[in-house]
């Protein structure tokens, strides 16, 4: 159970405090509700970019770093598909000085030609370190255009194509700013060993007068019902062919989707789940086999992936796959394996919830996606779970129509 | 209005309280520490074995390792998973150069019955041939996916170099090891570095002292009876390799020299100029070849302790075009700290982000273990962290420009760039 206490101010600007006592250290945590899903389809990685610029020096302070290692604290972030997530971690003690950086970057930035040029640069070379120069990198750049043709979850977030990142202007930059980055369109979370007054005044002392903006309103294009199997071969200088099926599946709030999450933990959490246990030790068809769901907020992917061992083909592994989704469509799973499942759920849960950042993140997440309080709502939500309910989505998820499949061939120059 | 232009006052960071677990002996030499006070239901074990690297190289530490959990004579493989799965038991196990560590994380309630599962599978193991066969496939396209990344291949070529002077410390895995290993090779070291190769066990969670007591008797079998011989005059090679990989669009690059550990007395000098040079996102290296130049996503420099010696490395990936320009930019920043003082502010700056770290390194249990674990492997007690506050707070530019001038010398350093 994480407690809290919640407040908005006058400017719209929500905001979530939960104490912890133990600790000597503090999260302030600001998640600004934009994400690569909010770009347009000719200047994508601009969240991704401009989450750098953040960086880069605000309207009353030249450097955001230096400031806040003085006080001895630390921050970094990360650009999703759906948000962008801003934190700083310093002690307690010093807490205002992470609220004073972060309100006026909220107010405005810099806008330094300088800063927009060193950047740009950088997340080149993130972009090359991450996606280009590593064997299966660009797996997710292909994957995602083959899988949504409508939805702008089409695009990766470090962006199609570096040529939208080496193109951007400072006038896109100061229009991303103005539409995306005001108090009405984000969430504070704050963590650590304070009192609800306290915390209240210093928010009100540094956000109050920071113009409240207008909540944008998203109206995404819905990504309409697959209704054929899809299917893509790139070839590639990698040492061993992989497979990558995505299943289409339900949103982040739909009541299915703690479901799907069970699910693919039995297809492929861990040694003893399904795939593991038949494809590479029993079949030895594979070397590495994984199923997960990619947690998006809206209608995300439910992954089956892994490698083949040399020698075996694609057929070979599709065949023996669909035998063991078959299996899980048609019977229910038995209830020892739900519960070792179960135990997993519970244990990685309760490992989460001991960190005071993941804690104070959680909150934030949960927030926008209509209440803080849901973190407190998922073991129940995963208790309600049988193998009746599994059983009704295997066969809403894994059907061939519902899937694309992207394989990866090895060139055999070697 | 509210002054937006000026930093809110700071409260310095006087005191931190630091916590040790509580010791008991488990045979000469071998110690269970456990640390108690955890305030929710998660636990943690560790169990450390001299296996490591430097007992053993051509994969065979590695692939022993890897099959730990690989069945017995009454249990196989999968057996084994389900039945710590069963209890919500995570599994983290892997070597070093000179440790192997098994970690396992779960819920207090089933700890106790997690280690036996754990210790008889440790214990029995049968290297049954088939299992082997199959870690040694998975782990063989593991290495050729590795390959693949210039990352690994600075790494590797850099570590030969740095531990030239003895082959166990410098080797990496490589495709021959595959065809050479067998499986009476695996069983030896086995029964060498497992059986009797129990070095130290380390638990965190609020367990009972009964169940403490059970562990102990349990893991006297196989303690470690030989005292750990580690190589303490590790020498690195000095100059430049560059390892070719066609196609790349990036250059790894490796700069660094064997150094030492907590137990030289320039220790907590160094970290002050190592947190300077690299270690944080202000650093001299960030500031310059990321945040001024752009040439890289990120730009570090650490310092590596081992048993008896240690090492300082400087590490990053950038655009092929400007691989040259990096090295010589490096250089600069190594060579400007041999030459001017570090001004007081920036000084002052870094020291107040290390004691915020050494508080946030403090806080929890979690943390605390393995601070407490980084000092008691080279004989010291968390006094050491009192010490280190102290240095910190009262270094001085000159110390500073001292350390630089005897360790950056740049004609002094291993230098490997790969792509």
């Amino acid at each position: 159970m994480i407690t809290f206490e919640r407040f908005t101010l006058e400017n719209g600007l929500k905001v979530i405090f939960h104490k912890d006592v133990t600790t000597p250290m503090a999260v302030v945590n600001t998640l600004y509700d934009v994400g690569a899903r909010d770009e347009s389809e000719d200047k994508t990685g601009f969240a991704h970019l401009f989450e750098h610029l953040m960086f880069g020096g605000s309207v009353n302070i030249p450097e955001f770093d230096t400031p806040l290692q003085l006080a001895g604290g630390e921050n970094n972030a990360f650009t999703s598909n759906d948000i962008t997530n801003y934190y700083n971690v310093l002690p307690v003690n010093n807490i205002e000085t992470a609220l004073w950086l972060e309100s006026d970057r909220m107010l405005s930035l810099a806008f330094t030609p300088k800063s927009l040029e060193v950047q740009r640069a950088v997340v080149i070379e993130e972009f090359k370190q991450r996606y280009l120069n590593q064997p299966y990198g660009d797996v997710w750049l292909e994957l995602r255009p083959l899988v949504y043709k409508e939805h702008p979850y089409k695009w990766a977030t470090i962006g199609k194509e570096l040529s939208h990142i080496e193109n951007a202007t400072m006038e896109d930059v100061k229009a991303f700013f103005k539409k995306h980055y005001c108090p009405s369109n984000a969430i504070l979370s704050i963590a650590g060993n304070l009192e609800l007054v306290d915390v209240k005044s210093k928010v009100e002392k540094w956000f109050g007068d920071i113009p409240g903006g207008k909540k944008t309103v998203r109206s995404l294009p819905k990504e309409p019902k697959q209704t054929e199997f899809r299917e893509k071969i790139i070839e590639r200088d990698v040492p061993t062919d992989a497979f990558y099926y995505a299943f289409r599946m339900v949103d982040r709030l739909h009541p299915d989707y703690f479901v799907a999450d069970t699910l693919s933990d039995s297809l492929g959490r861990d040694k003893s789940s399904r795939l593991y246990i038949r494809l590479k030790k029993e079949l030895d068809l594979v070397s590495d086999i994984n199923a997960y769901i990619t947690g998006s907020n809206d209608e995300g992917l439910f992954m089956i992936s892994g490698k083949l061992n040399d020698g075996v083909t694609f057929k070979q592994l599709d065949d023996a796959l669909t035998e063991e989704l078959e299996k899980i469509k048609n019977d229910l799973i038995p209830k020892e394996e739900l519960d070792r499942i179960m135990i997993k759920i519970r244990t990685s849960r309760t490992f989460e919830e001991q960190g005071l950042l993941s804690r104070a993140m959680n909150l934030a997440t949960n927030e926008l996606l209509g209440d803080a309080n849901k973190i407190n709502e998922e073991d129940a939500e995963y208790k309600k779970i049988n193998s009746e309910a599994i059983l009704r989505v295997a066969n809403n998820i894994l059907q061939k129509s519902n899937c694309s499949l992207l394989k990866v061939k090895a060139n055999s120059n070697d | 209005m509210t002054n937006r232009s000026e930093q809110p006052g700071l409260v310095p960071i006087e005191k931190i309280d630091f916590i040790a677990p509580i010791q008991y002996e488990i045979a000469k030499g071998v110690y269970l520490y456990h640390m108690k006070d955890v305030p929710n239901e998660t636990s943690r074990f560790d169990l450390y074995f001299d296996a490591g690297k430097c007992h053993g190289d051509k994969g065979i530490s590695a692939f022993t390792n890897g099959l730990l959990l690989s069945g017995t004579d009454k249990q196989n493989s999968v057996e084994i998973n389900e039945s710590i799965n069963a209890l919500g038991g995570f599994l983290e196990s892997g070597i070093s150069v000179e440790n192997s560590v098994v970690s396992m994380y779960c819920l207090r309630e089933n700890l106790s019955a997690i280690f036996d599962i754990l210790l008889d599978s440790i214990e029995n193991v049968a290297f049954i041939e088939k299992e082997v066969t199959q870690l040694l496939s998975e782990r063989k396209q593991k290495l050729k996916i590795s390959e693949e990344k210039v990352s690994y291949l600075a790494q590797k070529a850099f570590r030969k170099k740095l531990f030239s002077t003895n082959d166990f410390y410098a080797s990496s895995l490589e495709e021959k090891d595959f065809d050479n290993i067998t499986i009476d090779a695996i069983k030896a070291f086995h029964k060498k570095h497992y059986l009797n190769g129990l070095t130290k066990i380390v638990i965190v969670g609020d367990i009972e002292e009964s169940i403490i007591h059970q562990i102990i008797n349990r893991a006297k079998k196989i303690v470690s009876t030989s005292t750990g011989t580690f190589d303490g005059s590790l020498k690195n090679e000095i100059g430049r390799t560059d390892i070719l990989k066609e196609g790349a669009i990036q250059s790894a690059i490796r700069v660094g020299r064997t150094l030492f550990n907590k137990n030289h007395e320039d220790y907590l000098d160094f970290l002050v100029l190592n947190t300077i040079i690299g270690d944080y996102f202000g650093s001299r290296l960030m500031t310059n070849i990321r945040e001024d130049k752009g040439y890289t996503y990120g730009i570090g420099s650490m310092i590596a302790e081992l048993n008896e010696t240690g090492y300082f490395l400087i590490a990053t990936e950038v655009g092929v075009e400007v691989k040259e320009d990096t090295l010589k930019e490096i250089r600069f920043e190594l060579e400007k700290l041999q030459n001017e003082l570090v001004p007081e502010d920036e000084l002052q700056l870094v020291k107040n982000y290390m004691l915020g770290q050494l508080l946030k390194s403090a806080d929890g249990p979690y943390a605390m273990t393995d601070l407490f674990l980084s000092v008691e492997l080279h004989g010291h007690d968390l006094d050491f962290y009192n010490e280190a506050l102290k240095s910190v707070k009262s270094i001085t530019p000159e110390r500073i420009r001292e350390l630089a001038q005897r360790y950056f010398k740049w004609d002094e350093m291993s230098i490997v760039t790969a792509g």
